[in-house]
């Protein structure tokens, strides 16, 4: 019924064999649906449709309707996991490893992870991803000004800098009804592509790279590390590495050129954002109805001296992930299965059109599209939907596998519908409320602090990948001289530096894997580029016109208001979902890329997108031994998603005192 | 957790507590280099030829990164350090200062079994050099955990029966067994230091500061209390450049570092922000922004800075570049043990800024005027009596009397018991046109050669 992308039938094949229940299946069938939802959305196929699980339909002017006849709307039955048939087998046969990797190390925050490794089959066969991190901010802001949302939860994650402040200022605008002026809109943009411009290059050379340098190349695959040493690099002339040996010895940690640059430069655009900002993470400059920043025309002089590094580095280091990446396809294409998923993406976009952009719920999908990057949901590499609301309708998140108790126990929903009369889930983030329940470990029941969000009830991922995909696909980016989204790739014009001028076009991959991943983010790092220095010439802009102005004066409401912020962090998608009464924060949720990425099975079984990705990677290392197995390939796909735990384990919602579960079961994470 | 089982089992027969007691760990699980973070350090020192590395008694220091409750913010800051760099520690490259080898799970080479068997070894003293541990984010109490898992951890640990049962360790548990042998315990962030954000009000994990945790009598190694180095998040270059301090000291070589009586490097810490900012002249002359955006002091629409120990100002974020108030952002106290409740809500000011900034509203109404007054003087040079010889402004020649009044009595200060300097050239004429003195001399053709002058001259007659 629905096209299947190369890379989805690649799984299939890489799976066939590994089913274990419904642990190994792949992640975008559709059995998990109601059979009844199924139906009805068949027929509302001429209507407009998006949602293949949800109760919702949409008439033609894009009006969203419960679907009739339904008792329970969102009520769904849980899957029992059943891990008796593995345990056996691991019982039966000493190839069958259990593989327990704590901590994660090179990923920001606390994730551990555990799988079970059939060696002699060189496949996985079960896979946990485990948050291992509980900070309970949301209990801190509830009953707080709702002002202080921005600096608070700011402090959820440092590795993203202002993500979370913006993302709350976008809820708060909504809720108190007022918007930035333009200049102030540029700056949030010029902010947020900054940010991502430390945050890119943080991942790629200082954790994601060492597991392609010489020194982990040479230990986990010696064959590879001779052809590299002796194959030559496609774009040497711009690059400078002659060979990919000569890359990957640069990819070694502490010695390595690209390591050390990779790190001086996640200092060059913190430099020009602590100019325009104050600092980095967690800027004071980020104020409801716009910025407080202070600008000077040597603010934007020393942002563009910063740029025009950037922008000679970039060019380089695309073209090196482009040959690093084609040389383990071209040595062993067993690599394209690295972390390999169908591709299920979701984004928020982001970069506000300061024409457009008026923070109002009613008028969301209008200014979602006209950001310079667009909102979207990819189900198995189609494009769905570029409108914020659906997506917004979408969302849930369950906590079956979670530490923490299900808040729709008591049976009371605080919001059927979102502002615009269209109906809402009872695990929408609106009406979240989550309890923690420190438990033990057990992977059949509750395994991480992360909760499992889903949209449309499927298994989406988050990544700046994803953002530049929808964009590609969606070819709706505002009109420019650097940027051109064509439905099928985005085109990166960037202009002369030290450097000559040069294209590139990130295009839409036939295979989705670590690797893909990987290079998406070096393009968007040409793409973050564009954006920062398109901003800034609009910043030029607006001041010649004399429009200066960046913040909007303001009150706190007083009576009940809901607000959210459709925004994105370097790793991509994040929402802040708000509640206001009486001045104010009665419910505070944080979605993250992260949540959804590191997050565990849902009730319906299908695993998380690290889960996922695992279960699909092959194990391609050399080793002679079991004890010798090192897990390069699981890790090289965990990392691809550039994993940021901090954001993911953030909040707590509700008044309620931390319920304390005495187990008396003994049987520890064997469960 | 689980139930503890009756008996503790990590006797002969059983699993032992620790993931290896001899050298070497089962198997290579996550050790994708086959080799640590360690030895790779070692071997890249041995490849530079770096045979003497110190000119002190110490060779190298561990360090120890351990976040608890934390959002990654401090590692990022001290990522963004120039003054020293990250990379100079840690590859031995400032002359003096010994080799920092960091153990950081952001950074280390090694996963899992192989990262924690490193903790395991400096907490059993088997490692060749002393070791530091720096804690980020705030230590909740694990004991409203003790049925489930920690709300922060750290690797696992294999404890009791059957073996491949595994314990997950909290942070705070780490800090327990390594703190009563590390040389030092340096606490970074605001989480940290005093307990930040996690431990505001609504705290629902029990959240501390490492003071909290570890008491008033805690003392390391070296003899030392725990180090504070606050800020949300701090300035990278705070930790790093404490850290060099710290060790050029152990060298021998440094001055000795002062902490205050909270225990921050007190170089850094002993000033108000207010005093070094960029603002703080209007302040001083009473004017206020109003709006975000505004080039004004801050105070009224939210900056404690007057209040707050911090060097941003004149530290500068990163690269010595930026600081809250210098791009236009309030000081909302986050280097305070206060933070964040006794500053919020944020965007209001602050009670006491009242009084403080009325009266020099006050006074900045009487000494505004007389300012501009000299200052509009001053931007006089000694010769433009009436006009000023500039294009760009609008004619400024007419001086009123007042004016002159109060610049002549100024003047008669400014000399008062000394001798005004004085300036005796002849009046120069450059508006019009500077005549060099061979066109003096020679006259205005006097460039031209000698058969063009007369060609010149010919035609003249
Ligand atoms: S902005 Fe804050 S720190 Fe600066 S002068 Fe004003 S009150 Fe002082
Ligand atoms: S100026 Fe204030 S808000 Fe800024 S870093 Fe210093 S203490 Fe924190």
């Amino acid at each position: 019924m629905r096209g299947q992308s190369i890379s989805a039938l690649l799984l299939r094949q890489g799976n066939s064999e590994g089913q274990l229940g419904r642990d190994a299946q792949v992640n975008t069938n559709s059995k998990n649906a109601n059979s009844r939802m199924q139906v009805s959305c068949d027929k509302s196929e001429i209507i407009i449709m998006c949602f293949k699980n949800l109760p919702i339909e949409f008439d033609a002017q894009g009006v969203a309707h419960l679907k009739g006849g339904a008792i329970d709307p969102y009520g769904y039955q849980r899957r029992e996991i059943n891990r008796d048939k593995l345990k056996e087998m691991m019982a039966r046969n000493g190839h069958i490893k259990d593989v327990s990797i704590s901590p994660v190390t090179r990923v920001a925050g606390a994730l551990s992870f555990h799988a079970v490794a059939d060696l002699q089959e060189r496949k996985f066969l079960e896979a946990n991803s485990v948050a291992t991190i509980f900070r309970g901010y949301e209990v801190i802001l509830k009953g707080r000004d709702p002002r202080d949302a921005i600096y608070i939860s700011s402090r959820a994650c440092g590795v993203c800098g202002g993500v979370h402040s913006t993302a709350a200022c976008e809820a708060i605008e909504m809720a108190f009804g007022i918007s930035p002026p333009p200049l102030g809109t540029v700056l949030r943009n010029l902010a947020l592509a900054l940010d991502f411009l430390y945050d890119h290059p943080l991942h790629l050379f200082l954790l994601a790279g060492p597991d392609y340098s010489q020194v982990v190349v040479e230990a986990t695959n010696p064959a590879m590390w001779e052809k590299a040493k002796l194959t030559e690099a496609t774009n040497a002339e711009v690059h400078q590495h002659k060979t990919i040996g000569d890359i990957m010895k640069s990819l070694n940690p502490l010695s390595g050129g690209c390591y050390l640059d990779g790190l001086k430069m996640t200092r060059t655009p913190r430099e020009a954002y602590a100019v325009l900002f104050g600092k980095y993470p967690h800027p004071q400059t980020v104020v409801p109805g716009g910025m407080s920043s202070t600008v000077t025309i040597t603010d934007f002089n020393e942002v563009l001296t910063r740029l025009q590094k950037m922008l000679d580095w970039t060019k380089r280091m695309i073209l090196l992930w482009d040959d690093l990446t084609e040389f383990f396809y071209e040595f062993n294409p067993e690599y394209k299965k690295i972390g390999a998923l169908s591709p299920n993406l979701i984004d928020l976009g982001m970069w506000d059109d300061p024409d457009s952009y008026d923070a109002t719920y009613e008028r969301c999908n209008e200014w979602g599209e006209a950001r310079w990057a667009t909102p979207g949901v990819v189900i198995d590499g189609k494009l769905v939907t570029t409108k914020l609301q659906q997506i917004n309708l979408g969302l849930e998140e369950f906590v079956e596998h979670s530490y923490y108790e299900d808040w729709n126990q008591n049976g009371n929903q605080r919001y059927l519908t979102d502002p615009l009369g269209a109906p809402l889930s009872p695990n929408h983030p609106w009406n979240k409320e989550t309890m923690p329940k420190p438990s033990k470990e057990s992977w059949k029941d509750r395994y991480t602090w992360d909760t499992a969000p889903r949209w449309d009830r499927q298994v989406v991922e988050a990544g700046c990948y994803a953002r530049i995909w929808t964009t590609a696909a969606a070819g709706m980016m505002p009109k420019n001289d650097f940027l051109e989204a064509t439905g099928h790739s985005l085109k990166i014009h960037m202009p002369k530096t030290m450097l000559r001028e040069m294209d590139f076009e990130w295009k839409i991959p036939e295979v989705w894997n670590a690797f893909e991943r990987n290079r998406a983010r070096a393009y968007c790092m040409g793409y973050n580029l564009m954006i920062a220095y398109t901003m800034t010439l609009k910043a030029f802009d607006y001041l010649r016109k004399g429009e200066d102005k960046v913040s909007t004066k303001f009150e706190v409401p007083k009576g009940e208001r809901r607000g959210v912020g459709f925004w994105g962090a370097g790793r991509g998608f994040l929402s802040h979902h708000l509640v206001l009464d009486k001045g104010a924060i009665v419910n505070y949720q944080i979605v993250t890329p992260s949540t959804f990425n590191a997050s565990p099975k849902d009730p319906f079984g299908n695993p998380g997108p690290y889960e996922q990705a695992v279960l699909n990677t092959p194990i391609i290392e050399d080793f002679d031994k079991p004890e010798n197995f090192t897990g390069v390939d699981m890790l090289r796909a965990i990392r691809s998603f550039d994993p940021c735990m901090p954001c993911t384990t953030h909040i707590y919602g509700g008044e309620r005192e931390i319920i304390r579960e005495v187990n008396t079961c003994a049987c520890g994470a064997e469960g | 957790m689980s139930e503890m089982p009756e008996k503790y089992v990590g006797e002969a027969g059983s699993p032992k507590p620790h993931l290896s007691e001899t050298a070497g760990l089962p198997d290579q699980v996550g050790n994708v280099a086959r080799r640590s973070m360690e030895e790779l350090v070692e071997d890249i020192c041995a490849s530079q030829g770096k045979t003497q590395r110190s000119l002190g008694p110490l060779d190298k220091v561990y360090v120890f990164w351990l976040a608890g409750m934390s959002c990654d913010g401090c590692t990022v800051s001290v990522t963004g350090a120039t003054e020293p760099a990250l990379e100079d520690l840690l590859t031995g490259s400032l002359p003096g200062v010994p080799l920092v080898v960091l153990h950081h799970y952001v950074l280390q080479l090694e996963s899992g079994d192989h990262y924690i068997h490193t903790l395991e070894k400096a907490e059993q003293g088997k490692l060749d050099a002393p070791y530091v541990i720096v804690y980020e984010g705030s230590i909740a109490d694990e004991s409203l955990t003790v049925d489930g898992e920690p709300f922060a951890a750290e690797g696992s640990l294999p404890l009791w029966a059957p073996s491949e049962q595994r314990r997950r360790v909290a942070t705070a548990e780490w800090m327990k067994r390594l703190s009563p042998t590390a040389a030092a315990v340096i606490a970074i962030g605001t989480c940290a230091t005093w307990g930040g954000i996690p431990a505001s009000y609504g705290n629902v994990t029990g959240s501390m500061s490492v003071m909290d945790f570890l008491g008033k009598n805690y003392r390391s190694v070296l003899g030392l209390p725990v180090i504070n180095i606050p800020g949300c998040a701090p300035v990278g270059d705070n930790f790093t450049d404490a850290v060099q301090a710290i060790l050029l000291f152990l060298q021998g070589l440094g001055p000795l570092p002062e902490f205050d009586e909270l225990g921050r490097p007190a170089w850094q810490f002993s000033e108000t922000v207010h005093r070094h900012c960029v603002r703080a002249g209007y302040y001083e002359e009473g004017i206020f922004a109003k709006e975000f955006g505004d080039k004004e002091c801050l105070v009224e629409i939210g900056c404690w800075g007057p209040v707050v120990q911090c060097n941003i100002t004149e530290a500068g974020a990163i690269s010595h570049l930026g600081g809250c108030m210098n791009a236009g952002g309030p000081c909302i106290g986050c280097t305070m043990p206060g933070f964040p409740d006794k500053f919020s809500p944020f965007y209001k000011s602050p009670p006491g800024s009242l009084l403080s900034s009325n009266a020099s509203r006050l006074l900045g109404s009487i000494i505004r005027p007389l300012r501009r007054i000299s200052q509009r003087e001053r931007n006089r040079e000694i010769r433009w009596h009436e006009t000023v010889p500039s294009g760009w402004a609008m004619e400024k020649g007419d001086v009123s009397l007042t004016h002159k009044i109060l610049e002549f009595f100024y003047e008669a200060m400014q000399f008062q018991g000394a001798k005004k300097p004085g300036r005796e050239l002849p009046e120069e004429q450059f508006p019009s046109g500077y005549i060099t003195l061979p066109e003096q001399k020679y006259g205005k053709d006097f460039q031209l050669l000698p058969e063009d002058r007369a060609k010149k001259a010919e035609k003249r007659t």
